[in-house]
Parts: structure tokens; sequence; C-alpha cells
């Protein structure tokens, strides 16, 4: 089909003009992937899908929306009672809505298995320190396009969520309260905080995708691992498409299937996804009995908790996100892939646990035991990176294979 | 030109053009980031009237400075017994950590414990201190009414729901809180007998 597009006049046309052809060649049908990859490997790609849904239904969701804290004659906000007109009057608005809602959670999902992957396999070591890079870079511009999004519809959980976590920056020292007023606008969040996060909710995703194109070409420079983590032969790689494109496709209808499940049916995941409280409009009187973020963010607001110094607490919470830039530099293995590193395998899969009981603990409210469960994981995420520089010295790795 | 160009001068040259260019670039971001600032209307803060008086003994009020929340109390004679005999469970007893969280007025050890110009009517800013949430007002010492949210030694005050903060009757902050500093004391006088304008 492809070929048959890329005989006609047409396309002759375009690719004297543009370099069309040797753009395909080079990027898909002539592009090299290792043979083995395995559904882990499809997450990319789907990562790619949701950026595109979120950025599309985006732009539809900022036709109806009002980003303002006015009070209207309801006794609601213009911003809260234009996210219900969303719900309610506008055609198909709820559905937009959800998608984006749904959307947002999803990017999530798939992210997280997408980091998953790479640790597991060792996607970040050398060649690909700089692809490890952008993409927690792309994680933390996604952590705060998810933020600044969620103050939007001037909820409860969107009101105390900001407020928390702009007092979060007024804690670091000399330059705490300037970040903060910056952020705010103000003394307390409030309507000039709205104006601003909508303004900065519809930026962040225009740089993500300008930095998704950049991890994409760094990954089609150093090509991708795979799944033994060795140095692939040339003879073991097949070109991306057909071979990928198709595989890819089957993971979008998968994913498509569980996506339109949640958003006919389930679209709050039982309070997930959009907190039950945020249905109750903001009142800068009332804190909510419990404030939680939202599930993507707890595992780092546990990390925040478990200091008894808020500026130990604020400092950890940055430090957990820092050190994955660092992650390709502090494994000193030579081996990439867990197949082959049975001390390293148990240590992350631990680390995955570890992060979905901080994820736990942050969604619920704190009591001792929980607060002492959060401390015991806060320490092994960072035990987890240190060990690793250590790690060779004591670890028998298995022999690697020559060819996949 | 010769092949002898100057080269230490072309590089100065370009040091200097670059330099310039540089804080020309650096002067351009301020208007920026400023504008990012409170703004004017912001800033013009808005004092607040309130009389106390209107608060009932032992009743809590929650009212709005700057688009803060401010607590009222009406200490009776019992809520101001429970000030006394936990000093050692405080982080800060005396108040005097930072300077927001004590006034001029607190020139007493008797007014920097009840931090109040007059005792019955503690006057604070409502925001915890350890990520803002508005602590929730839990005045009868002891755990009968309030479970285990509070410690047994409960001397009766706050608890902040977030991150489980514990302040006492005086908005003094507890040991072992989140929270760094006591609820902050912003200023405030008394226009009349009941009458106070904060801010
Ligand atoms: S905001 Fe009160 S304890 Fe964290």
């Amino acid at each position: 089909m492809l070929e048959k597009l890329m005989q006609t006049r047409l396309f002759k046309w375009l690719d004297e003009r543009s370099g069309a052809e040797a753009i395909i060649k080079s990027q898909l049908t002539e592009y090299p992937v290792p043979k083995n990859l395995n559904y882990m490997w499809n997450f990319g790609s789907l990562a790619l899908l949701v950026l595109t849904i979120q950025i599309l239904t985006g732009i539809f969701l900022a036709m109806f929306y009002k980003p303002s804290a006015a009070l209207t004659y309801g006794g609601y906000t213009v911003a809260f009672d234009s996210v219900e007109r969303i719900m309610r009057d506008v055609n198909f608005g709820w559905l937009i809505r959800y998608m984006h809602a749904v959307g947002a959670s999803s990017f999530f999902v798939v992210v997280y298995l997408h980091i998953a992957r790479g640790l597991y396999y060792g996607s970040y070591k050398g060649p690909r320190e700089l692809l490890w890079i952008i993409g927690v870079v792309i994680l933390l511009i996604m952590q705060g396009a998810a933020f600044f999004g969620y103050l939007l519809p001037w909820g409860q959980m969107s009101f105390w969520g900001a407020t928390v976590i702009t007092n979060l920056f007024g804690a670091l020292p000399v330059v705490g309260e300037f970040l903060q007023q910056l952020l705010r606008g103000g003394f307390s969040v409030g309507d000039p905080t709205l104006n601003r996060f909508f303004s900065l909710h519809y930026l962040f995703p225009l740089l993500l995708a300008a930095i998704v194109g950049g991890h994409i070409h760094a990954l089609h420079v150093v090509h991708s691992n795979n799944p033994e983590g060795i140095d692939i032969d040339k003879k073991d790689t097949i070109p991306f498409h057909p071979y990928y494109t198709v595989k890819d496709a089957f993971g979008v209808g998968v994913f498509l299937t569980i996506y339109c499940y949640i958003v006919f049916f389930n679209p709050q995941m039982g309070g997930y996804f959009i907190e039950v409280d945020n249905y109750t409009p903001a009142n800068n009187l009332q804190t909510p009995p419990h404030i939680a973020p939202v599930w993507y963010l707890t595992p780092w607001y546990t990390i925040l908790r478990s200091f008894e110094s808020k500026l130990l607490g604020v400092l950890a919470m940055g430090a957990s996100l820092a050190i994955l830039f660092f992650l390709p530099w502090l494994d000193r293995s030579k081996v990439r892939s867990s197949r082959y590193r049975p001390v390293y395998r148990q240590m992350v899969i631990l680390f995955f646990i570890c992060v979905i009981v901080l994820g736990y603990c942050g969604h619920s409210a704190p009591t001792p035991t929980l607060k002492l469960v959060g401390q015991i994981a806060t320490g092994y995420y960072f035990l987890f990176f240190f060990a690793l520089l250590v790690l060779p010295k004591f670890e028998k790795t298995k022999p690697l294979p020559d060819r996949v | 030109m010769t092949d002898q160009a100057d080269q230490s001068r072309r590089n100065f040259l370009y040091v200097a053009a670059g330099g310039m260019g540089a804080v020309a670039a650096g002067a351009a971001v301020v208007p920026f980031v400023a504008s990012m600032m409170p703004a004017a209307d912001t800033l013009a803060a808005a004092k607040t009237e309130f009389d106390v008086g209107t608060v009932e003994p032992g009743q809590l009020v929650v009212i709005q400075w700057q688009g803060k929340p401010v607590f009222v109390v009406h200490r009776t004679e019992a809520l101001l017994k429970q000030v006394d005999g936990h000093d050692e469970m405080l982080k800060d007893p005396n108040s005097e950590a930072i300077p927001e969280v004590q006034a001029e007025w607190m020139d007493t050890p008797e007014k920097r414990k009840y931090r109040a110009i007059k005792p019955e009517y503690l006057i604070v800013v409502a925001s915890c201190t350890h990520l803002g949430c508005i602590p929730l007002f839990k005045p009868t010492p002891g755990r009968k009414d309030w479970g285990d949210s509070v410690p047994e030694d409960w001397p009766g005050g706050w608890h902040c729901p977030c991150h489980g903060s514990l302040y006492d009757i005086s908005a003094r902050v507890i040991k072992g809180s989140p929270a760094p500093h006591n609820l902050h004391v912003m200023p405030y006088k008394y226009l009349s007998d009941t009458k106070v304008v904060i801010g």
C-alpha cells in the first residue's frame, strides 16, 4: 500500500521538494528494529496516541471552559459552572471531558509502564542515556501539566491540592516566598492563579509535543533496546514498517478497548480518576477532611509526608525525581537486561512494588502505621538507586548470548 | 584583511557583543517575571474589620482577610487554662522562632503565651504552617471527643487533617508535627472594645 502510494506522480512531486522518500525509508520502511521486542515495547506508541488525544480534546474543551473564580448568581464560580455546562449543555461535552480526564490517567498508566520497561531491561544505559534523560524531562512536564490542569475545574480538591503544592515551594529557603507568589499571583490561591494555570496548562502539552519529537529523534539515532539487552546484529533486525506498525496497531486496539470502556462506563474510576470531592465547588474557608492528589502523584506525596521537617520533605520529593536523571551513571553494571542480572531483577521488582506501596500510602488518610510503611518504602526508593553503585561488585551476571 | 588579523581583539569583540546581548535578553525577562507577581489591585491589601463581640464564648469563627482564612476564637476561662502546663510539648512555646508568629505587643511572657491582645479573643491566620490546610478545631482535652486523631495527652487545640499537625489552644505547634511554626499572628488592632481591624 505504502509502496503503491510512493510510486504515484504526486508523491514524486512531493519527494523532489521535501525528500519525503528518504525520510520514509530511514524512519519507517528501512528503519531497523530488533526482531525480539515483546509487548512491553508497545507503550511508547501508546503514549504518543494518548498525547494526541489529550491535545485534541483539550483544544475543544478550551472552547467552552472559562478560567475565572468570579462568583455566579448560583453561588458557584464561573470556572466551576463552565465545567458543569460542558457536562450538561454542550453537545457531547460530557464525552470530550471524560475523554480528557480518563486520558490524563491513561497517559500516566502508559508512561509509567513505559518507564518500568526501561528500568527492567536497562534501556537507560549507554548509548541511550540522552534518550532516558529526555524521557525524564517528559515525565516532569507531564506531571506539571497534570497539576495545572487539576486546578481548572475549581473544585475542593483542585483548590486545596493547589494550595498544598504551591505551599511546597514556599518551604525553600531564600527564593521560596518569591516562587510561591510567582505561582499564585497573590497571597493565596485565587483568580490570578486560575488564569495563569490555564495558560500554562495549554502551554505544557505543546512543549511536550516538541520534546517528544526530540525523544523519538534520539531513539532513532541509538535504536531500540531489546529484552536481551544486547547489541543487535544487523541480521536480527526487521524494518519498522510493516512489522512494528502492525504490532503497534494491535496494541492501540487493545488500549482503545479498555479506554473506551472506562470513558463510557466508569469515567471516574471510583474516585481514582476524578476525585469525588472535586464535585464540591472550591471553598477557601473549609479544607476537605482528607486531601490527596490524584493517584499518579501519590507516590511522591508520600515521600513528602514521610519527613517531619517540611523542608526535608520537599527536598526529598525533589530528589526522588531528580535522581532519575543520574540513573544511567549510578548503575555501573555493563549488563543491561534483568534477564542476565539475577540480583538487579529482584531489586527492580521490589522497586516497582515499593512505588505502588508509596502510591497507596499517599492516597489514604495518614495513620501512624501507614506513615511508617511510607517511610520504609521511601527509604527503599532511595536505597535502590544508591545500591546500584556497588551492586556490580557483588552481582554475578549470567553470560550474555551473542545473538538473539 | 590580512592573515595577521588581530585574533585576540576579535575575540574581545565577540565576547563584548555576546555579553551585551545576554544582558539585554536578561533585562527583557524582568517585565515578564514581574507581571506574574501580585498585581496592584491584589496588593491593595484590603483591611478587614470584624466585631469579635459576635463570637459566642467557646466558639470559633473563620473570617477572610486578603483571601486567607483567619480564626477568631472566643476563649472561655476553661479554655484559657488549657494554655498552661504543656510547654515541653511545644516547638516554640514563647513564639520567638520567626517574626510572623509574634507582634510588637507581645512584650510580656503572658502575652507570648496567650498570643492575643485580649487573651479571650485569639486571632490568627488559619493556614497550617506546613502546607496551608485549615486545621480542625478540637478544643476539649483528651481523646474522648476526637478519637485517635489526637494524642492521649491532648491539651486541646487544632488538628490539621492533611498531614496531622497539632496546635494547642494558643495555636502553638506541638512537637512531632510536620508544621514548623506556630500559626501566624497577623497585624491587628482594637478600634473599640470589640471592633477589630485586621491588616
Ligand atoms: S498542611 Fe497541615 S499538616 Fe500539612
